[in-house]
């Protein structure tokens, strides 16, 4: 990690208990957006203990009222970004071993909704590589589209872009995926 | 001879981006025509998909990320007009600053301040509530434009992301 570029100053109480609640409840989120992001471990704890840098630095333009996990999405977004740009390519991206998420090592003990176990099995694993396979920009907003849900309006404003562009990337990223997927479950089914 | 959805109208259709018109005109096609009803269940498909793998591959978050947060903080020293411009930060901070430097009146400034912040934290408490209905989508309607001040208003660059790397 970089020395910041400008001093923290010491926090108050009030900038403390700030941090301290966002970082509970919006961690864990927090670090899995970014490492669905990143799709590796080191750099997905980077941009998580980034971004709350920033949250408290930034903490007093937080409105209240407004979505904080559309607001430190928006500041991983900025700050994934910067980094793709100062690496001029993608993140390394690789899932070692050790960390690979539980469901795709067959090793969850109980299927606890048929879905999920078939999910697992099935297209769990060609998805998440296909997944993978998208460009940074293409992963980011299926991320936002498919699995938090959010609206395009809200998307661009959280990538900083157009609604249309939000659009074009989320059409061909899908198209992209199906084709991906549709090869996947053809080749386990021969 | 019928024209078909295209692939872009579904994938909004299904993600509910359609205006009203073009929604209305969309069911209305998915009734008669079977290839489309289809194409829009295996774009419904993918979309769970997505949402189960994610679900399933969900992580906890490192422990150490939340000490070396703090860490980061706690080590940081404050520069020599930090503690003054963040008091004045509603006004133009460094001249106001200077000018009472120059007078002396630094103590009165600071026992006069009150903090401006209503408690931020009760509000993000209020959310919580919101986010513990679902694991990973917080829906909380509009994002205003402190979103993008939080990144670039005033703040001078973060942690400067990987600048050591
Ligand atoms: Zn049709």
């Amino acid at each position: 990690m970089g020395a910041p570029r400008a001093p923290l100053e010491p926090p108050t109480p009030e900038q403390s208990a700030f941090l301290e609640r966002a970082m509970s409840q919006y961690g864990k989120a927090t670090y899995n957006f970014a490492f669905r992001l990143t799709n590796n471990e080191a750099d997905a704890r980077d941009l998580t203990q980034d971004a709350f840098i920033r949250v408290y630095r930034a903490w007093r333009s937080f409105e209240p009222g407004t979505s904080f996990l559309s607001w430190i999405y928006r500041i991983v977004t900025n700050l994934y970004r910067d980094e793709l740009r100062r690496r001029k390519g993608r993140f390394h991206e690789e899932i070692p071993e050790d960390n690979a998420p539980q469901a795709f090592r067959g090793e969850r003990p109980l299927a606890t909704n048929p879905i999920d176990d078939y999910v697992d099995r099935q297209i769990g694993e060609p998805l998440s590589r296909a997944l993978a396979d998208l460009s940074p920009d293409q992963r980011q907003v299926v991320i936002l589209a498919d699995i938090e849900e959010y609206s395009y309006q809200e998307i661009a404003e959280i990538m900083g872009c157009s609604i249309g562009t939000v659009r074009s990337r989320l059409h061909r990223a899908r198209a992209l995926l199906r084709r991906l997927v549709e090869r996947a479950q053809q080749q386990q089914q021969r | 001879m019928i024209e078909h959805l295209s692939n872009d109208l579904i994938v909004d259709f299904v993600h509910g981006e359609l205006e009203p018109a073009a929604d209305a005109r969309a069911h209305a096609h998915l009734v008669t025509c079977a290839t489309c009803t289809s194409e829009v269940n295996a774009e419904r498909t993918l979309r769970e998909f997505l949402r189960d793998a994610a679900v399933a591959s969900e992580r906890e978050m490192p422990s150490g990320i939340n000490a070396a947060i703090w860490e980061q903080i706690r080590a940081a020293k404050p520069g020599p007009f930090a503690a003054l411009t963040s008091l004045f930060k509603p006004m133009i901070a460094i001249p106001v600053a200077a000018v009472l430097l120059a007078g002396g009146y630094f103590a009165t400034a600071a026992t006069h301040h009150e903090s401006p912040s209503i408690a931020a934290s009760y509000y993000l408490q209020a959310h919580a509530v919101q986010s513990s209905q679902g694991p990973l989508s917080e829906r909380t309607g509009a994002i205003r434009a402190a979103v993008a001040e939080a990144y670039d208003g005033g703040y001078p660059a973060t942690a400067a992301y990987g600048a050591a790397r």
